[in-house]
């Protein structure tokens, strides 16, 4: 006797825990077999673009901090990065090192916290503690510098808003090595483990002409074998006095985009040491700036490596002092897109692990 | 955002090399291509963008967007396989979109535009050129308006399904003014 | 196995580690000098300018002036002063404008209340809220802009 099948229509999400944040996923399944989906958005949808028509340059600044929360500063970098390409400023050297500094942590930090919340959606239940007692010191910093945890408000059009505190700068010295110990153990703890290879090795698996097609950046770009990061390929900023590698796998599955991620808090904190390095003594934090920000007409594009991918700001500006038309090209947004494709004869379990593997940030997708 | 950059700079303190007269240069020669391999009259305009690193912005023919889409994906000296961003836009005269592409093996760059009138903007769609476009036409569909013809799925997607109004048209009225 | 047992080794370690949390509500916590809480705002030296309402990306500061009422002196003195914390997000934009450092931020945090009314704070309030004031006003930003 054969035993009767039928499709069933489940909602994961809006509130899942391994949603990060309010996204849903209708998926059709059978058994235990994803046959479609179909993700729906716009939960945390606050209309940034929309609101930006309508503030100062300086004042959008916050609301940058707020799309991808977990990654604040390289938000703010790439609003600022856009004006002053547009109205061609010089950014003093003291700011642009401060600029990289905070952005490196920035990108460890969130690297860290993806590295904890995908274990715990994996279910391991300890490296989500280590990795929030790290990411904790780097919060504590930024902290320091700019007075706020998570949304910095850091970045101004011409410089940065704060110079380094007494000894914050030897503080970031001293955490280089720190991590680099704590980065073997978490080795040994994970990378390592049968269940976790299991787990990871060969789902979510896609080739290096979808992920283009598809337009994926960052780590997802990167997992099948394209060496494409922003900071080689589109130096911004001062990246081309450093040196670091790209890490590049090619298998192009789950187990791919992790080992990407995980190397490269290891390259962040060679850029790190290398910038506290050759910090400047002393000079400006904040370039000529009008008091009135007029960004001259025009239209101009940027795109900067987050650490999710290329975080883009698209700016047409009418000679105001609001911009006429502000899009943020968000790499959650961008790389969440291939995620129906990938489900697509997987089992439930594995959407949690291809999901998280993806790095989204619903804040950023919904913007 | 210019041609001529090496992948991989090993050496630090140096400046990229921008190679600020071979630019009109590729600007003719991409014009003339894009001339014969399309049609006589599928570029509108083609003129660097000096404020965005002379990037090569291409006012398209809205009736060949789509077959300039194509040909400068496949044809082997554009290449342009990588689409970084899709903006559209209200200018308040017109509604235009714009596809901001990159080659990943010639590592060049270009920008494609195509206008459309307000009453009742379309579009041809570019998600059968790349995949990426899907969603960011939706967006562009959902928040200005825009219908993107041949577009595989045209819906709503950051905005609930009955919602009345394009929020980033410039005469959109908040629904309540409060919030 | 030999994976598993060696992250075990790891997590055994981890067991004689220091303590990393913190016991927050029985021990305050303090945040470093250039914390942004909530603002204190002092009357005497406000000039009136309006220059924290119009740079607030959220609108959440409301003020009137009145003449002076001194009328050897020119110019205006703040009549009210009020901040809605349910719009306000700490972006210290007000205090990074204020040409007299009248609005400047403190370390204190603590707003959870039980009402939303409760949330709208008012001159007096602000005026009180005097302790633990940031020492660090003047940040790296030229407050005067590029034309002296």
């Amino acid at each position: 006797m054969a035993i009767r099948t039928e499709e069933l229509l489940l909602n994961v999400g809006p509130q899942h825990p391994s949603t990060h944040g309010v996204f849903r996923v209708v998926v059709h399944i059978d058994g235990e077999v994803i046959t479609s989906s179909d993700p729906v958005m716009g939960y945390l949808h606050r209309g940034t673009e929309k609101l930006a028509e309508n503030l100062t340059y300086t004042q959008i600044i916050p609301y940058t901090d707020r799309m991808d929360y977990v990654s604040a500063m390289t938000n703010n970098y790439v609003l600022c990065h856009a004006v002053e390409t547009l109205m061609g400023l010089e950014i003093p050297e003291r700011a642009e090192y401060l600029r990289v500094i905070v952005m490196e942590l920035q990108r460890i930090a969130s690297h860290l916290l993806w590295w904890g919340t995908y274990l715990l959606d994996i279910g391991a239940m300890s490296p989500f503690l280590f990795a929030f007692r790290d990411r904790e010191m780097i919060l504590d910093f930024f902290n320091e510098l700019c007075g706020a945890r998570l949304t910095y408000n850091y970045m101004r059009i011409g410089g940065v808003k704060w110079d380094a505190p007494e000894g914050w700068i030897e503080k970031i010295r001293n955490y280089v090595p720190y991590l680099r110990q704590q980065l073997i153990e978490y080795d040994a703890l994970v990378n390592g483990n049968e269940i976790f290879l299991a787990r990871l090795k060969g789902v979510g698996k896609y080739s290096a002409e979808d992920a283009i097609n598809y337009g994926l950046s960052g780590a997802c770009l990167r997992s099948t074998g394209v060496k494409w990061d922003l900071r080689k390929d589109r130096p911004y900023s001062i990246y081309n006095r450093f040196e670091f590698d790209v890490p590049v796998e090619t298998e192009g599955d789950c187990y791919a985009r992790y080992l990407i991620r995980f190397a490269e808090i290891s390259e962040s904190l060679k850029i790190l040491e290398q910038a506290v390095e050759q910090f400047p003594a002393e000079g400006e934090t904040m370039g000529k700036v009008p008091r009135v920000l007029r960004v001259p007409e025009g239209e101009v594009y940027v795109g900067i490596e987050s650490p999710r991918g290329e975080i883009g700001c698209h700016i047409i500006s009418k000679g105001k002092d609001k911009p006429y038309r502000l899009k943020f090209r968000r790499p959650s947004f961008v790389n969440l897109q291939i995620l129906p494709k990938l489900l697509e004869g997987e089992t439930m379990t594995n959407l949690v692990t291809i999901l998280g593997s993806i790095d989204i940030v619903v804040g950023e997708v919904d913007a | 955002m210019s041609d001529g950059i090496q992948k991989d700079q090993p050496t630090p303190n140096v400046e990229p090399v921008i190679e600020a007269p071979a630019e009109p240069v590729q600007l003719h020669v991409w014009h003339q291509l894009l001339v014969d391999r399309v049609s006589q009259d599928a570029v509108i305009s083609c003129v660097p963008n000096a404020k965005n690193n002379d990037l090569i912005t291409i006012i398209v023919n809205p009736e060949h967007f789509l077959s300039t889409a194509t040909v400068l994906k496949n044809d082997e000296q554009f290449q342009f396989d990588y689409c970084r961003n899709v903006s559209g836009s209200d200018l308040e005269t017109h509604m235009e979109v714009a596809y901001y592409l990159c080659s990943m093996t010639l590592n060049h760059e270009v920008c494609i535009k195509a206008t459309t009138n307000r009453e009742t903007p379309e579009v041809q769609s570019l998600t059968s050129v790349w995949e990426t476009a899907n969603w960011n036409e939706r967006e562009i569909f959902d928040l200005l308006g825009i219908n993107f013809t041949g577009h595989p799925d045209m819906r709503r997607i950051m905005m609930p399904d009955n919602w009345v109004g394009h929020p980033l048209r410039k005469d959109y009225v908040p629904l309540d003014p409060e919030v | 196995m030999k994976g598993i047992l060696k992250g075990m080794g790891v997590t055994f370690k981890a067991m004689t580690d220091k303590k990393v949390t913190y016991a927050y509500p029985d021990v305050p916590i303090n945040m470093p000098d250039r914390f942004r809480g909530i603002q204190h705002f002092d009357p005497e030296k406000c000039i009136v300018c309006n220059q924290c309402a119009r740079i607030c990306p959220t609108d959440c500061i409301q003020l009137t002036g009145k003449a002076n009422p001194d009328p050897t002196k020119k110019g205006k003195v703040i009549d009210t002063y009020d901040i809605n914390f349910e719009l306000c997000i700490l972006c210290d934009l007000c205090t990074e404008v204020c040409p007299t450092e009248a609005i400047v931020m403190t370390n204190n945090f603590e707003l959870a209340s039980y009402s939303r009314d409760e949330l709208f704070k008012n001159l007096d309030w602000l005026n009180e809220n005097n302790q633990l004031i940031r020492q660090e006003n003047n940040s790296a930003m030229p407050k005067k802009g590029g034309e002296k």
